[in-house]
């Protein structure tokens, strides 16, 4: 810009121009894009199990025709990728696999596999078949890769405290389960914790069983990777700590820093006071508990 | 005629603010008549320049006719009163990050105020703003990486002899460390960066963990 200041030339445009550029950011942030957020890991989601389904079945389609290359290359997206490119055992060769970030050794074993292959011949029609299904699965996948950005990049500024906290797309998922920033920014921290395992906790609810420690909140890295004992603990920090970034996010909009550096410091704190396995009586172990009522935890904030 | 006043009132100090909009309150603050000029009253419990300021922080670092660029301006309820302070001839530039808050700011503040430039925009990104050669640099954006944020606005827009403020709040950067301790270690990265540190205001009894750092450069 320039050294305009009050009062000089040409300030007063240049100061109505910053004041409608911000409000042009403003009104695009204010259209709700949560709601759109919400479709988008749904369709996130919902797209990674058609990747899976369509990957598998070209996979196994075409292992009657290449069954070692199907055993050799393990990630279906790189199989599908030669099985759309190449096409037929016999047209596999050395160049085409290059490129692929296969290691010489594993391109020599695939030319190998194909000189004695134990599979047999596919016709021109099944083997179009296959090859169709094949790049169905590649678009899938870019489409994926694309849903996942936007999810990322759309959770930063939609809700960036929750991001931070639980990771973008564990967010977002909460986030579809409550049905929007707004609702998830009203749930308890309790009910935060188990979103997702519903179907355990009216099992618990019914029967008497443990009730669900956690249900998406367990796709957590630092849920799932703790032993068994700590998960609960941790989930329901994560979760008391997720329900004051959803507020934040909510009313105040703003990024605070504060909340992710507060979980980090209990979570240390956790790990530190529960190193051990508890000592439980044998006899205890796995009898449901009549009460349904849930034991208060020791865990309190001080 | 100061564009800011200070009076006692009951044993505590009162700032009142020279409203640059008169007959507006910009977040419910009290409007007073004083030598024939409407004044907001400035409660440092709401803002923490108010507070450094109660805490002995030189009053004349932002002043008449000053250049501020103002990181993490919020819902402007500080900037508002820095708008005040600088008057007319002055300039506030404001940075704000999140859409929710800085709609307020835009709405209450810049839309009322001919001497206020609002920008949402991330401060980790000064190219999307500018000011030549600003006489100071406020920062509170409560980011555990602030101290250098501001390092980097100021090395682009903060002129030579200029001022840096910067809010520390110390649950922001590091949680398990003593306050003070952040407080030290942030300051000494301002001089490592060639800032003179003038002051350190710590902001208790009105904001918990809080300090404000006063340099120059
Ligand atoms: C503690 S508040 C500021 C309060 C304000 N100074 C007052 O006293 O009225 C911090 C603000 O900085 C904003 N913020 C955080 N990180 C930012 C960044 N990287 N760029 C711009 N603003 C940011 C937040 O959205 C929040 O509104």
């Amino acid at each position: 810009m320039d050294e305009s200041v009050p009062g000089s030339e040409g300030f007063e445009a240049l100061r109505q121009k910053s004041i409608a550029a911000a409000e042009a950011v403003i009104r695009e942030a204010s259209s709700r894009p949560d709601l759109h957020l919400v479709q988008a890991i749904q369709a996130l989601d919902d797209t990674d199990k058609y990747l899976n389904v369509t990957a598998t079945r070209a996979s196994e389609w075409y292992g009657l025709h290449f069954p070692e290359l199907t055993q050799m290359v393990q990630d279906n997206v790189a199989l599908c990728k030669i099985i759309s490119e190449v096409g037929a055992r016999e047209a596999v060769t050395a160049e085409n696999l290059g490129g692929r970030g296969f290691t010489e050794k594993k391109v020599q074993a695939v030319i190998e596999a194909r000189d004695r292959s134990k599979g047999g011949a596919i016709s021109e029609g099944d083997l179009g078949r296959v090859r169709a299904l094949a790049s169905l699965a590649i678009q899938l996948n870019v489409l994926r890769g694309g849903l996942n950005d936007y999810v990322e990049a759309q959770m930063k500024k939609v809700a960036p405290n929750v991001a931070e906290v639980a990771g973008a797309t564990i967010g977002a998922r909460l986030m579809a389960k409550a049905g929007g920033l707004d609702r998830l920014a009203v749930l308890p921290a309790s009910t935060i914790q188990i979103l997702g395992a519903e179907k355990a906790l009216f099992r618990s609810l019914r029967t008497g069983a443990k009730p669900p420690k956690h249900g998406i909140l367990f796709q957590h890295q630092a849920v799932h990777t703790a032993p068994k004992w700590q998960r609960g603990k941790i989930a329901r920090t994560l979760a008391n700590k997720i329900a004051i970034a959803a507020r934040v996010d909510y009313y105040r909009g703003s990024e605070d820093a504060s909340i992710k550096a507060g979980l980090d410091k209990r979570l240390e704190s956790i790990k530190e006071r529960y190193k051990e396995p508890p000592k439980r009586k044998p006899e205890q172990r796995d009898r449901p508990r009549r009460d349904a009522r849930p034991k208060r935890d020791k865990f309190r904030r001080r | 005629m100061s564009s800011l006043l200070r009076e006692e009132r009951m044993g505590r100090t009162v700032l009142l603010t020279r409203n640059l909009s008169p007959g507006k309150k910009v977040y419910g603050e009290e409007l007073v008549l004083r030598q024939g000029a409407e004044y907001r009253v400035w409660d440092p419990f709401r803002s923490k320049l108010a507070a450094a300021i109660i805490k002995g922080m030189p009053a004349d670092v932002i002043r008449e006719g000053s250049k501020v660029l103002y990181l993490g301006a919020s819902t402007g309820t500080t900037a508002s009163h820095v708008s005040d302070l600088v008057g007319a001839g002055g300039l506030v530039v404001g940075v704000e990050f999140a859409p929710r808050v800085a709609r307020e700011f835009v709405e209450h503040v810049a839309r009322e105020r001919g001497n206020v430039l609002p920008f949402v925009a991330d401060a980790r990104d000064p190219s999307k703003y500018s000011v030549a050669a600003a006489d100071v640099v406020y920062c509170d954006i409560a980011q555990p990486d602030q101290t250098e944020i501001a390092l980097l606005n100021c090395e682009r827009m903060l002129r030579k002899g200029g001022a840096l403020l910067l809010v520390v709040k110390s649950q922001s950067i590091d949680v398990l460390k003593e306050p003070e301790r952040v407080y030290l270690e942030e300051k000494a990265k301002l001089e490592k960066a060639g800032f003179r540190v003038k002051g350190m205001y710590e902001l208790s009894p009105f904001e918990k963990h809080h300090a404000l750092i006063y340099a120059t450069r």
